[in-house]
């Protein structure tokens, strides 16, 4: 009990610690491959310790909301995390159906960054408001096509044994496995907005989904929305980085070896993803979305028929 | 067992009925209008209170012998103990509530003693029906729960789509009661009996099992709103007093559901395609339900919608309930009942918050239109906040009560594919899915209803906003229901346990749901909520070291923005609902000037039901056409009239002797 909580809040540490250098290497890597020098790999900690120490700015006309949001978003994430195991640690939050509170957790800090971004009501954050709040809604569905899936086959409910679950088996497995990994990464790319479903550089308004829903934030506040969503790049990587570790046996090392080396393919994925897609117009994204649920469907349809 | 049992609480349950109805006295005794409705109120108050006291009394020391109350008319027990307290604990802040709002019609010198009549009567014919253990004393008070939640519905009679509303409510409550007839005197054929208690149908063994089962399945199918007999209600809703419509949604929809669990406990164990049944029927329910009502811009029809929705995940506890009884294992009995009867608590008390909400708003700003509100966050914090809070609830998001009963029933989905291997894990992760599909649906629409309602600036000037004590008050001992069943589940879920073990599961006990890491949700829970705070005191102390303003939203330049550019529910929800535009009949229609100088442009959105334009009305319009073929009949001639009747005499009569 006291090792295993003691490794438990290691990960919690991990991941908070390390989420904004993932963030700076997909940037990097993203800049080495258009060919630019790009930002230094630390800048994500720069721009963080840069806006801590600036004044918070309000908008007229926005409330409470505005102001409890960012802190929710950000308690939600570390709760989210404390359910993932770091390397093959037992995460500090681990309980038979604790699937269902990782994505309904992950609701909580959405329903409330679009209530935030509806307060300040202007109708830049009303634009992403509605369209975070669609495509959100494709979220829990391939999110559960996935990972449910994978519950279903191995009859486990919490989400560390779900991931350490998937082991070497059958080759029909191993494409059941690789396939949901495919899906898996379509939503985190739209999750954490990214291309080819959202920009995270782009500054026009009009065509921003995350970004613009915290426009007017500043100072503290918007320290506190992007380091949740650094830490939420972070959580996807390792629910992605999970698909992994069948290849490789037990062991502590072992786990923290494929935990370094998953992250690394898993943002050089991420980043020539970046460069070589473009991004999609607004209404085909739902297009996007279907598709990647409807190969969740196809998934466990072959896999069942081949078992 | 004929005789006259009364324990004390049960004694005192009589008791607090006599008193409710005492205040229908009080009201007509008293000359002075608003001394009337106080004193009668809190008679009532009086008499609810005094009954939750006996119903909790009633189920913490359960009397010896079966719970009869009353001859056998009466009777207690768990399962109609359970609907009982529900009952109670939603109408004694709905009643709270009616010294504020009607206090607001008396100065507007408007006669409220029949509507306090009609919903004193509605109160105690709801609490006598589900204690009801006699099949004819059932119907009777059945009719009159129907027939006063109608006539309190006329409140605002003069009003036309109050004619019209509660028109279609009456034509359904007697359609539906005509169905429970035919279902109680199947009943009574089969078994010879009138009383609930002896009504044991094993479904397999039965001819009449079929029949019965779809019949009940109807008939408190509409009552409970479970598409596609939903039509009534976002038509009876909206139009009834915000008390009634309160109660009608989070309590008399409840009767629906408490008459399928009896019909369950007469014929189970139920063969599995009930369970397929129920669950499909469910499902559809949730998603159009909530999809329906993300297309709203009618407050209280937008959330006479989001009942249906519930209904449907009610619904998918039981049809889950149902397979397990099918396969004989009570694990998933219990699993799938409890998160069913745990989200009929959790929807009474969180849609009567949003009701009363939403009253509380439709009274100050005098429309229901969401499209015309806005910014009343700055006008009342404490209504934004507890209306916030059932609408968190109301979504199934973590930390309230809504998640927990969603969380029991996903466990279902979970423990029923690992019970029953074979095709089941399929289906249940479409389930899965399909209930994770309508989470974020719910969550869309009630972000949009809250930001819409509450937040931004005003899109209508806001001449008075009034709110008073009784308001708080209502408001807040809901909002305290869904915070405390959040925060800690465990009693109630240990609550819901033993009814299913003492009235739905028999036999075998088990702690399947008592046993689901309850202590865990409520320390992440406490820990998100200790955490946020902590996080606020510290926000507070960093602004004052690094400083905080309010300044201008960024306008990309413009510098003349009015509310009125704000995003509105239609544009929040249009491409949600350009989705599924044929089944949501959503049409848009904009129009825009084409010519050198702009003119004003519109924009109108709108959502008819399916099953209301596309069903009943040409079905009807079908009805009218074929009897208006038979106009010829209706000759003023009084001897053809005479011939009609005697030939008809002539027809039953030989009907009735090839019979006999």
């Amino acid at each position: 009990m006291g090792l295993g909580l003691l490794q438990g809040i290691v990960s919690v540490l991990v991941v908070l610690g390390l989420s904004p250098l993932f963030a700076g290497l997909v940037n990097k890597l993203k800049a080495i491959l258009t060919g630019r020098i790009g930002a230094p790999l630390l800048q994500p900690y720069y721009e963080m310790q840069r806006l801590f120490r600036k004044e918070t700015i309000n908008a007229i006309g926005s409330s409470f909301i505005s102001r409890i949001s960012p802190l929710v978003n950000l308690v939600t994430m570390i709760i989210a995390a404390a359910m993932l195991p770091v390397g093959f640690w037992k995460p500090v939050i681990s309980f038979d159906g604790d699937i269902i509170l990782f994505a309904y957790i992950l609701g909580l800090s959405r329903f409330f960054q679009i209530l935030a971004a509806m307060d300040i009501g202007s109708s830049f954050e009303g634009m992403g408001a509605a369209r975070e709040a669609t495509f959100a809604l494709f979220a829990e569905p391939i999110f559960f096509f996935s990972f449910g899936s994978i519950s279903f086959i191995s009859g486990y409910t919490s989400l560390y044994m779900i991931l350490h679950s998937i082991q070497h088996q059958n080759i029909s497995y191993e494409v059941f496995i690789v396939i949901c990994s495919i899906s898996v990464f379509m939503l985190a790319v739209t999750e954490c907005s990214r291309m080819p479903v959202d920009d995270p550089n782009t500054h026009l308004e009009l065509t921003m989904i995350h970004e613009v829903m915290i426009l007017d934030n500043s100072g503290l506040d918007l320290f506190l929305y992007q380091y949740s969503g650094y830490i939420k790049l972070f959580i996807y990587a390792i629910l992605e980085i999970s698909f992994f570790y069948p290849f490789s046996g037990q062991g502590y090392l072992l786990g923290i070896i494929i935990f370094i080396t998953g992250s690394l393919v898993l943002a050089t994925a991420l980043g020539v993803v970046e460069t070589i897609a473009s991004r999609y117009k607004m209404k085909n994204i739902p297009q996007y979305l279907l598709f990647a649920t409807a190969i969740g469907i196809l998934n466990l349809l072959i896999y069942t028929f081949t078992r | 067992m004929n005789s006259i049992f009364l324990s004390g609480s049960s004694l005192l349950l009589l008791i607090s009925l006599a008193v409710q109805l005492l205040s229908v006295a009080v009201i007509w005794l008293i000359k002075n209008e608003r001394k009337a409705f106080l004193a009668a109120n809190t008679v009532l108050l009086g008499g609810m209170i005094t009954g939750l006291a006996s119903a909790l009394l009633t189920a913490l020391y359960p009397a010896p012998s079966g719970n009869i109350i009353l001859y056998e008319w009466l009777r207690l027990d768990p399962l109609g103990l359970y609907f009982l307290s529900i009952i109670q604990l939603v109408a004694i802040p709905t009643i709270i509530y009616n010294y504020s709002y009607l206090r607001h019609h008396i100065d507007k010198k408007k006669s409220v003693k029949s509507f306090v009549t009609f919903f004193t009567t509605l109160l105690v014919s709801t609490q006598l029906l589900v204690t009801a253990n006699h099949a004819i004393f059932f119907l009777v008070c059945w009719e009159i729960m129907s027939m006063a939640a109608y006539l309190g519905m006329i409140f605002e009679k003069e009003k036309k789509e109050v004619q019209q509303g509660s028109f279609y409510y009456v034509t359904v409550a007697h359609a539906l009661i005509f169905i429970l007839y035919i279902f109680f005197f199947i009943l009574h054929e089969q078994t010879g009996s009138w009383l609930f208690s002896s009504y044991h149908l094993p479904f397999a063994t039965e001819t009449m099992g079929p029949v019965l089962f779809i019949l009940a399945l109807i008939a408190f199918g509409i009552k409970a709103g479970f598409m596609p007999f939903h039509f009534w209600l976002p038509r009876a809703h909206p139009i009834a007093p915000t008390p009634l419509s309160a109660f009608l949604s989070g309590v008399i929809l409840k009767t629906g559901i408490y008459g399928l669990f009896r019909t369950f406990q007469f014929l189970c164990p139920v063969p599995e395609w009930c369970g397929w049944v129920v669950l499909a029927v469910s499902l559809f329910s949730a998603i159009f339900g909530v999809w329906y009502a993300l297309a709203q811009h009618d407050i209280k029809r937008l959330l006479a919608y989001h009942s249906v929705e519930n209904i449907g995940i009610i619904g998918i506890g039981i049809g889950l309930g149902f397979i397990g009884s099918a396969n004989n294992l009570p694990v998933i009995m219990y699993i799938g009942f409890g998160g069913a009867l745990l989200h009929t608590l959790n929807h009474a008390i969180f849609k009567t918050l949003l009701f009363i909400g939403s009253g509380i708003v439709y009274q100050n700003l005098g429309t229901r239109n969401i499209e015309l509100m806005g910014g009343i966050v700055h006008r009342s914090r404490y209504l934004a906040i507890a209306f916030l809070i059932g609408s968190v609830a109301i979504s199934g998001v973590p930390p309230l009560n809504g998640f927990i009963s969603e969380f029991i029933i996903f466990t279902g989905f979970f423990a029923t594919a690992n019970e029953l291997k074979n095709f089941y894990p399929i289906v249940m992760l479409m389930l899965v899915v399909g209930l994770a599909f309508v989470g974020g649906l719910a969550a869309a629409c009630f972000t949009k209803v809250n930001a819409v309602m509450f937040l931004g600036s005003p899109r209508r000037e806001i001449q008075k906003f009034n709110t008073n004590v009784f308001d708080y008050i209502s408001l807040g001992i809901l909002a305290l229901l869904c915070i405390v069943i959040g925060f800690y589940p465990a009693p109630f879920v240990g609550m819901v346990n033993s009814v299913i073990g003492s009235s739905l599961v028999n036999g075998t006990a088990s702690a399947i749901l008592v046993d689901m890491n309850w202590m865990y949700i409520s320390a992440i829970f406490t820990t998100i909520a200790l955490a946020v705070f902590a996080l606020y005191v510290l926000k507070i102390r960093h602004e004052k070291k690094y400083g905080k303003r309010v300044s201008d939203a960024w306008g990309c330049g413009y510098e003349h923005i009015t509310p009125r550019m704000q995003y509105t529910a239609s544009s929040f929800a249009d491409e949600l609902n350009t989705i599924p535009q044929s089944v949501l009949v959503y049409h848009k229609k904009v129009t825009v000037s084409d010519t050198a100088y702009p003119v004003e442009s519109k924009f109108e959105s709108h959502s008819d039901d399916f099953v209301d334009t596309k069903v009943l009305l040409p079905l009807f319009g079908l009805l009218k056409w074929l009897i208006a073929k038979f106009e010829f009949l209706g000759q003023t001639d009084i001897r053809y009239s005479v011939a009609f009747i005697l030939i008809t005499i002539i027809v039953y009569s030989l009907i009735a002797f090839l019979w006999v």
